[in-house]
């Protein structure tokens, strides 16, 4: 799974979640599209989702502490690479 | 005023102080010889605390019902059957939390984060595994602890009741549903039961001090409508969970 391809993923769960479209990459979501910690919840089910396997709690509140897109995708990099598997397809 | 109407005031106003005094101190003694023995000995104590507070509530109704007689309560069997699920429910007074505590032994629920900056209350409130209301609390790590808790607590055969409207009607109409609690159920992967309570209000109406003494009042609380959503399905919709329940709520007050 490339950087790209991560990206690209996560631009779509916003459009899809939270129709934010174009999210810019390091703003901070809080501020920028009121994202809430329910909307964070969403996220990582869909992240889950996209993975295809369930995150651990450590896991979970690791992602709390994310503030931007671009943080995201480093998440999302990180746990791909800790899995080595591909992502399931939409 | 003619003197039965005085006569009818006053002893609202004495059954109220009574019964709000019982919430009171009772709560107090329950504390003192059930919760700090809970806290300090029991392997489990959010499900003691629980279980204190369903005894707690239980007596509260028992008393309400001994002293406004005309106060009648039918709560359907399976309502009091329902295991391991997100209980959905619509809010029409301050007694519908404290009602469903009574009916379930093993319940959590959301409360207002204020209540959180009270101090006791808010340790009670903490250990009894109960969710702050305001994202502003939740946020960071607490927030995942919370749910894995709660998740935890369903898995165990509780219930987490949850008000989607998040206060209390005024004129017996649904106001919007919020879609966290269908968030939280989501990650709980746990099945959403529809809860409706009808009447509460007219027992104890919003903005009002008195208990109503005078009425028969038949409160029900009633199961109008089971979801079991396919969660992890890619065609899954939380918007379309939260309006099928809606609409579930708003046909069974067409039927009133």
């Amino acid at each position: 799974m490339t950087r790209q391809e991560i990206e690209r993923e996560i631009k779509n769960i916003f459009q899809r979640e939270f129709e934010v479209e174009n999210p810019e990459m390091d703003v901070d979501l809080r501020e920028a599209y009121a994202f809430d910690s329910i909307d964070a919840i969403e996220l990582l089910l869909e992240i889950e989702k996209f993975l295809g396997s369930e995150l651990t709690r450590e896991e979970k509140k690791q992602a709390m502490d994310i503030r931007t897109i671009n943080q995201i995708c480093d998440y999302v990099e990180k746990l791909a690479e800790t899995r080595k598997v591909a992502p399931v397809k939409k | 005023m003619s003197s039965k109407k005085i006569f009818q005031n006053v002893s609202a106003f004495f059954i109220t102080l009574f019964i709000w005094a019982y919430f009171l101190f009772g709560s107090t003694v329950i504390f003192l010889f059930g919760h700090i023995p809970a806290y300090l000995f029991s392997e489990n104590s959010a499900r003691a605390f629980q279980n204190l507070n369903h005894i707690n509530m239980k007596n509260f109704f028992a008393l309400t019902r001994f002293l406004i007689p005309g106060a009648k309560f039918k709560i359907q069997k399976e309502v009091r059957q329902i295991q391991s699920s997100v209980v959905v429910c619509n809010h029409l007074s301050y007694l519908d939390p404290i009602l469903l505590t009574s009916i379930f032994k093993r319940q959590c629920t959301i409360v207002k984060s204020t209540f959180f900056q009270v101090p006791f209350f808010s340790w009670l409130l903490k250990n009894s595994c109960y969710m702050p209301s305001e994202s502003s609390e939740l946020m960071g790590q607490a927030m995942v602890e919370n749910l894995e808790n709660i998740k935890e607590h369903l898995a165990a055969g509780g219930n987490f009741f949850v008000f989607p409207e998040g206060t209390r009607s005024r004129d017996g109409k649904l106001a919007p549903f919020n879609k966290g609690v269908f968030s939280i159920a989501r990650y709980c992967n746990a099945p959403l039961k529809l809860v409706y309570i009808k009447d509460t209000d007219k027992l104890f109406k919003p903005g009002t001090f008195l208990f109503n003494t005078r009425d028969n009042i038949e409160i029900e609380v009633e199961l109008i409508g089971t979801l079991t959503p396919e969660y992890r399905s890619d065609n899954f919709s939380l918007s379309a969970v939260a309006d099928e329940a809606r609409n579930i709520f708003e046909q069974r007050i067409a039927r009133n």
